[in-house]
């Protein structure tokens, strides 16, 4: 538990000082939604809360890729993923706490990205931002148990940087199917009943790949 | 790899591909409503049901690799992988030559074609990353846990695609329990084909794999060699 409190610790301070990724997320996330806004202006433009979700979880992809690929180049700078991996500490551990900090800085994007959304998409700060919540919240918990694996993968090979994208979108299109579909009818201000199954599936999206990379991340990082 | 085994299973293989070929252009009735067309179906379930066991496959090698750390494993898994792949680009293929006269177009985002096109996208990952990290020494490691995590996520792509939609026919298990296959001739094909899909795949499986051996025999003696240049250099 000590290790864990330690490399968060160490993590969230980075952060506080360099505000670094964060920074990084937050912008990406802008310039996606101005993308988008732009890029859909043809079909109709920018108004309603199915465009919107979307173009939510399109922000958290890219931003998510670009944010756990700048994770991946801090550790690897310094050689701090290697004090890591020589420190006592339980591969388990080191996976949660670094799958922590991913979470808590994709959370504070997301927020962002939330408000960007209501103001370019033409909606209002009301209730229903609160329902997206738990929506995004499951959302941004697997994408970074999904991508702390995988960077860990992309970190220790040549060309990791585009191979971290290749592998994560494909694996987390259940829960993009499931978070749009959420998103949008938490939106629309629809029943909870609506969401339920699609929240169901984010969930069990989140225990596989929690699961897993608990289980696997000490073969990832294991030295030989 | 064994040289009579290699020829036993290219003549099994060639001799009920032929038998397939003949059995789906001349022995079965053409189905009623599709027409001609239909008669794709008996190589596009073959290669559907292939692409699955062989990524099935992956993830066993894979957990087998993380477990034993032998090289077999992953010699098998890459090769698994691979071959699977191929048979995975033939499902979508033949799907889509299918869909254009039936549906009206070559692409429709029904659950089964979504979620097909997912796997091919996983395992092309797969590939990639065993292509771009193939000088990283935890390769072997990095492609098992990638493996493994890809089939961990399949059930989830097919509830999740499902529930987002589906108009593909369910041929081999319809919703009321039976089976889409009229006539026995039309079964008796299918079961052709498969065996013939089945004894292809296993022949492709084999030779890829015996060929990955012997990569991997080939860089351990590389690495052999530049130890005992360096160790003659030291001296």
């Amino acid at each position: 538990m000590s290790g864990f409190v330690a490399v968060l610790r160490k993590d969230l301070r980075l952060e506080v000082r360099s505000g670094e990724s964060t920074i990084a997320l937050v912008a990406l996330s802008l310039l996606i939604l101005v993308v988008l806004v732009f890029a859909l202006d043809p079909v109709g433009g920018v108004r309603g809360a199915g465009i919107a979700a979307g173009a939510l979880w399109v922000a958290m992809i890219f931003a998510g890729v670009i944010g756990s690929t700048r994770a991946l180049h801090a550790e690897r700078d310094n050689g701090c993923i290697r004090a890591l991996i020589l420190s006592p500490l339980d591969r388990g551990a080191l996976y949660v706490a670094k799958l922590t900090a991913a979470f808590i800085f994709m959370a504070i994007a997301e927020t962002a990205a939330v408000v960007l959304m209501v103001l370019f998409f033409n909606l209002d700060f009301d209730a229903r931002l609160l329902r997206l919540a738990p929506v995004i919240a499951l959302g941004a918990l697997g994408f970074s148990a999904l991508s702390t694996l995988l960077a860990a993968i992309a970190g220790r090979i040549r060309a990791g940087d585009l191979l971290l994208p290749l592998l994560a979108v494909p694996m987390f299109v259940p829960a993009l199917i499931a978070g749009v579909k959420a998103s949008g009818a938490a939106l629309t201000g629809a029943p909870f009943g609506a969401i339920a199954q699609w929240l169901k599936i984010l969930v069990a999206f989140d225990v596989i790949f929690l699961a897993a990379g608990y289980l696997l991340f000490e073969h990832v990082v294991g030295e030989d | 790899m064994n040289k009579s085994l290699n020829l036993a299973l290219g003549a099994l293989t060639g001799g009920l591909m032929v038998v397939a070929i003949y059995m789906v252009f001349e022995y079965v009735p053409t189905e009623a409503d599709q027409g001609i067309v239909q008669r794709i179906f008996y190589f596009h379930v073959p290669c559907a049901w292939v692409a699955f066991a062989a990524f099935g496959l992956v993830a066993i090698c894979g957990i087998f690799y993380l477990w034993l750390e032998s090289p077999i494993w992953d010699d098998l898994g890459y090769a698994a992988a691979e071959s699977g792949m191929v048979f995975c680009t033939l499902v979508l293929v033949t799907g889509s030559i299918w869909a254009k006269p039936i549906w009206g177009t070559w692409w429709t985002w029904d659950s089964r074609l979504t979620t097909t096109l997912i796997l091919w996208l996983l395992y092309g990952g797969y590939l990639l990353l065993r292509a771009m990290a193939d000088d990283t020494p935890q390769v072997a490691r990095f492609a098992a846990v990638v493996g493994i995590v890809a089939v961990a996520d399949v059930p989830v792509v097919v509830v999740s695609v499902r529930l987002w939609r589906t108009i593909h026919p369910a041929v081999l298990v319809t919703r009321e329990g039976g089976h889409g296959l009229e006539d026995p001739r039309m079964v008796a094909t299918l079961l052709v084909a498969l065996a013939a899909f089945t004894a292809l795949f296993v022949w492709l499986l084999i030779l890829r794999f015996a060929t990955l051996r012997m990569r991997t025999r080939i860089a351990k003696l590389a690495g052999e060699l530049n130890l005992a240049h360096a160790a003659a250099g030291d001296l």
